[in-house]
């Protein structure tokens, strides 16, 4: 059966993988920042009519804090 | 733009646009069989049949099927499972094995000669089972914290007090909402670019090759060799595609198994 089958060597494709799934994972942070805190400052403008000031301070927030988690994940 | 009847067979008019995936129904009253339904049941049908006959009367030196079959969910298990998630990962091996074998099979019908088009070309295929994938890792990490505390590790990262305002939504949007679209998007669109690039290589040899200039017509042929080398490169990308699917999928698992990160 299955269980038979003798330990396999570590693959090459494994490195490949964890770095897919990295990248991802950065790239995730980043544009999740920038996209929900983004949004929320395009929600304020829209009800404050501040007409993209708020959305500006919200992408660069965002921005930063996507970064924060980045080299917080990944940095160590 | 060449005349379909030029084209023949493949009924297409040179710049493919996104009708081909569109293919004309084979069956019923509101057509609702098509080649990605059919071609759907066969792939399921020949991993069923394939592991059903592998296993039916296991042998301790395995045949050459039993050996294959082996390997499948052996590399799903040593390969995949374990690694990942660790002694905990062996239960959801089988879990991999089918993933990953039914990914391969039906991404592999978009370089099959004839067939050439391979059903998660349409998202709703890689849609669905991204979303069996979400569910299975939320409810492996309910499971395992309980609801709360799956939820404080999923979103909560760990930092200052102070900063968590800004980057709990950002870690709930990365991890509970862009997962599962990443997941999907990702074979989705690449089976979707395959299956245009090698229709615009064939197509255009079609075009280049029924061109008024005979200077063009040895392009033609140029253009079907790239066809034919880009048909390997796709078949490199489908099973790195099956593979990524089932490694990220274990990635999450083993993140929402894990204690704190």
């Amino acid at each position: 059966m299955a269980g038979d089958i003798p330990p396999q060597r570590p693959r090459k494709g494994d490195d490949m993988a964890g770095g897919t799934n990295k990248g991802y994972l950065a790239l995730s942070y980043l544009i999740g920042g920038i996209v929900v805190w983004g949004f929320v400052g395009w929600l304020i403008d829209h009800y404050v009519h501040t007409k993209g000031i708020a959305t500006a301070i919200g992408v660069v927030i965002g921005a930063a804090g996507g970064v924060y988690l980045l080299i917080r994940r990944m940095g160590s | 733009m060449v005349s379909s009847t030029a084209v023949g067979f493949l009924a297409s008019d040179f710049p493919p646009d996104v009708g081909e995936f569109f293919t004309p129904a084979l069956f019923g009253a509101d057509g609702w069989l098509t080649k990605f339904t059919l071609f759907l049941w066969i792939g399921t049908a020949l991993i069923i049949v394939f592991f059903l006959v592998a296993y039916r009367s296991p042998k301790l030196v395995p045949s050459k099927s039993q050996w294959m079959a082996e390997s499948v969910y052996g590399f799903a298990r040593d390969g995949i499972a374990t690694p990942m998630i660790g002694h905990d990962g062996v239960k959801f091996a089988p879990y991999f094995a089918t993933l990953f074998s039914f990914i391969l099979l039906t991404n592999l019908w978009a370089i099959i000669p004839l067939v050439q088009i391979s059903p998660n070309s349409h998202i709703a295929f890689p849609v669905i089972l991204a979303l069996i994938s979400y569910f299975l890792f939320i409810v492996v990490g309910v499971r395992k914290h309980g609801f709360f505390k799956w939820l404080k590790i999923t979103v909560v990262p760990s930092a200052p007090w102070y900063i968590l305002p800004l980057v709990i939504p950002i870690e709930f949007f990365s991890s509970l909402i862009v997962r599962p679209i990443t997941l999907s998007v990702r074979l989705f669109a690449n089976m979707f670019a395959g299956h245009m690039i090698l229709l615009v290589f064939t197509l255009g040899g079609f075009a280049l090759f029924g061109a008024q200039t005979f200077l063009l017509k040895p392009v033609g042929i140029l253009s079907w060799v790239m066809a034919i080398a880009l048909t390997f490169l796709e078949a490199l990308v489908i099973l790195l595609q099956a593979y990524v699917f089932v490694v990220l999928t274990a990635s999450y698992i083993s993140g929402a198994l894990a204690e704190e990160h």
